[in-house]
């Protein structure tokens, strides 16, 4: 898979298999290519060549119309959590269910659920600006997982935590990956990766350099 | 479409509408300022229109008698020509009913009447013809007929009225443009105020699209928000162009009273005031759809 921004080359010729159920760091220096990758996972970009499957599907051809659905299969956690601020923790959650047409009264029940997994039991009604990063991080974390994706993509998840907050985050998404959730995150953190060892790929100016 | 969606997507429109309110008074109010300028232009239209159907379906000859032509031989011409097919009505006009009907519209002629002579004013039929012979060419062959050494003058109307109908149809042609131009001014106006909106709520909506919101998830709040915009802005128009009718026609009516000749200004029919709020919909959405629309080609 090849993909380029006009001139500049973002990813060249990648090969990358992932099987379901991995737990996957991406690595390299900023500007390497972690979050393009990530980004052409979610379909925020295209791949420019070669192909990407995602889940099975054709995620270089999809279209406007048909992106929605792929990415009720694959939860994102962002490096800069992306909350809604005039909306409660609840609401922020229950986005991901919101989109698919669910029940009010089954949403409450799979959201308080899910903030029990993160830690975050009874902070349903608080806004992203009254919790601390580490739970705001927490918070886009459950919504990422609340739908029980196939696929879950976190970029740079612990970048803006300190080092006892990342190390919640992690064993959080550690539990996800558990429970049978792929799981690829972006990170430089060296450290992190020492204390929850995993496969790694690293990238360094588009190419995959190490796969290890 | 599952309820508990349709219950999520009017709640957010709701919510929206809200949140938002500043700038959806603004957007309704630009519906309505547009939706009063096309309905001032259309009741002048309607109004103008009805006026030259009634002065069409009052259209009558007059001819004019030589002063010398004898009383009874007046009342024989009458009735020749009210025995002809195309005539609806022929009435005997005399000198002295022609003074009394100017005197009475115009009191201070009657001194120079008096000055002029009893026979200034010459006695006339008045016909009027049956419907379907009110063309020019039916009334200009009528006049032709009848013309005879006892009429001194005959007059028909009907090619004023015909040379204004020419002008209301253009007239008409150029509020279709004008209706046009402003409402489409409208939808760009509209399509920017909610652009803002759009902009206001950018994080939310780009984070709905990142977790799966279809376009329709997105787009259908802004497209109910467009309806309620619409329905409020014509609202307003139509009590403006009421208040309009009611405070400033009327008065103009009063100036007018002789071209009108007693037609009453009419307020628009309910029918037309349907299309003005149907118009202030479709305004609505519209504008609200194409912020929207560019949103979501823009967000990743």
């Amino acid at each position: 898979m090849h993909k380029n921004y006009g001139e500049n080359d973002a990813l060249i010729d990648v090969d990358l298999r992932v099987a379901k159920g991995e737990f996957v760091y991406v690595t390299g220096p900023s500007g390497a290519g972690k979050s393009t990758l990530l980004k052409l996972l979610y379909g925020a970009e295209h791949p420019t060549g070669g192909k990407l499957l995602v889940g099975g599907v054709d995620a270089s051809k999809l279209s406007q119309r048909q992106l929605p659905f792929l990415r009720r299969n694959v939860g994102v956690v962002f490096q800069d959590f992306k909350l809604i601020q005039r909306r409660t923790v609840l609401d922020n959650v229950g986005l991901s269910l919101e989109v698919l047409g669910m029940a009010r009264s089954e949403i409450d029940r799979r959201v308080r659920a899910v903030l029990g997994v993160v830690g975050l039991r009874g902070k349903e009604k608080r806004y992203p600006t009254q919790l601390s990063g580490g739970e705001q991080q927490r918070v886009a974390v459950a919504r990422g997982i609340v739908n029980d994706p196939a696929i879950l993509l976190a970029d740079e998840p612990t970048g803006n935590l300190d080092g006892a907050m990342a190390v919640e985050v992690m064993e959080i998404l550690q539990a996800i990956n558990l429970r049978g959730t792929t799981v690829m995150i972006a990170t430089h953190d060296v450290g992190l990766m020492e204390r929850f060892p995993a496969r790694r790929v690293r990238f360094e100016g588009g190419k995959l350099v190490r796969d290890r | 479409m599952k309820p508990a969606l349709w219950a999520h997507l009017v709640r957010r429109a709701v919510r929206s509408l809200w949140e938002n309110l500043y700038l959806n008074a603004v957007a309704a109010g630009v519906i309505g300022a547009a939706v009063t300028l096309v309905g001032v232009f259309l009741m002048i239209m309607v109004n103008l229109s009805e006026l030259v159907d009634a002065w069409d379906r009052d259209v009558h000859v007059s001819a004019y008698f030589y002063t010398d032509v004898p009383v009874d031989r007046r009342f024989a011409v009458k009735d020749d020509v009210g025995r002809l097919e195309e005539v609806h009505s022929v009435r005997y006009i005399s000198e002295v009913e022609a003074r009394a009907w100017l005197i009475e519209r115009l009191p201070e002629i009657d001194r120079v009447l008096e000055a002029l002579g009893d026979d200034v004013l010459p006695a006339s039929l008045e016909i009027t013809l049956q419907d379907g012979a009110t063309r020019p060419s039916d009334i200009e062959s009528f006049a032709s007929r009848i013309a005879s050494e006892d009429f001194e003058r005959i007059d028909y109307g009907q090619e004023w009225v015909q040379r204004f109908n020419s002008f209301l149809s253009l007239l008409q042609l150029l509020g279709v443009a004008m209706g046009f131009l402003i409402l489409t001014a409208a939808v760009f106006l509209v399509g920017n105020t909610m652009h803002l909106v759009t902009y206001a709520r950018r994080a939310e909506l780009e984070t709905m699209k990142l977790v799966g919101a279809t376009w329709i998830f997105i787009a259908i709040p802004f497209f109910l928000e467009g309806i309620v915009q619409g329905v409020v802005g014509s609202s307003a128009a139509i009590g403006a162009l009421f208040v309009l009718h009611r405070f400033l026609l009327v008065r103009l009516q009063t100036a007018l009273q002789l071209a009108l000749g007693g037609q009453v200004l009419d307020f628009l029919t309910p029918g037309w005031l349907a299309v003005l709020v149907l118009s202030g919909v479709v305004l609505g959405v519209c504008g609200s759809l194409i912020s929207v629309r560019r949103f979501w080609q823009a967000a990743p």
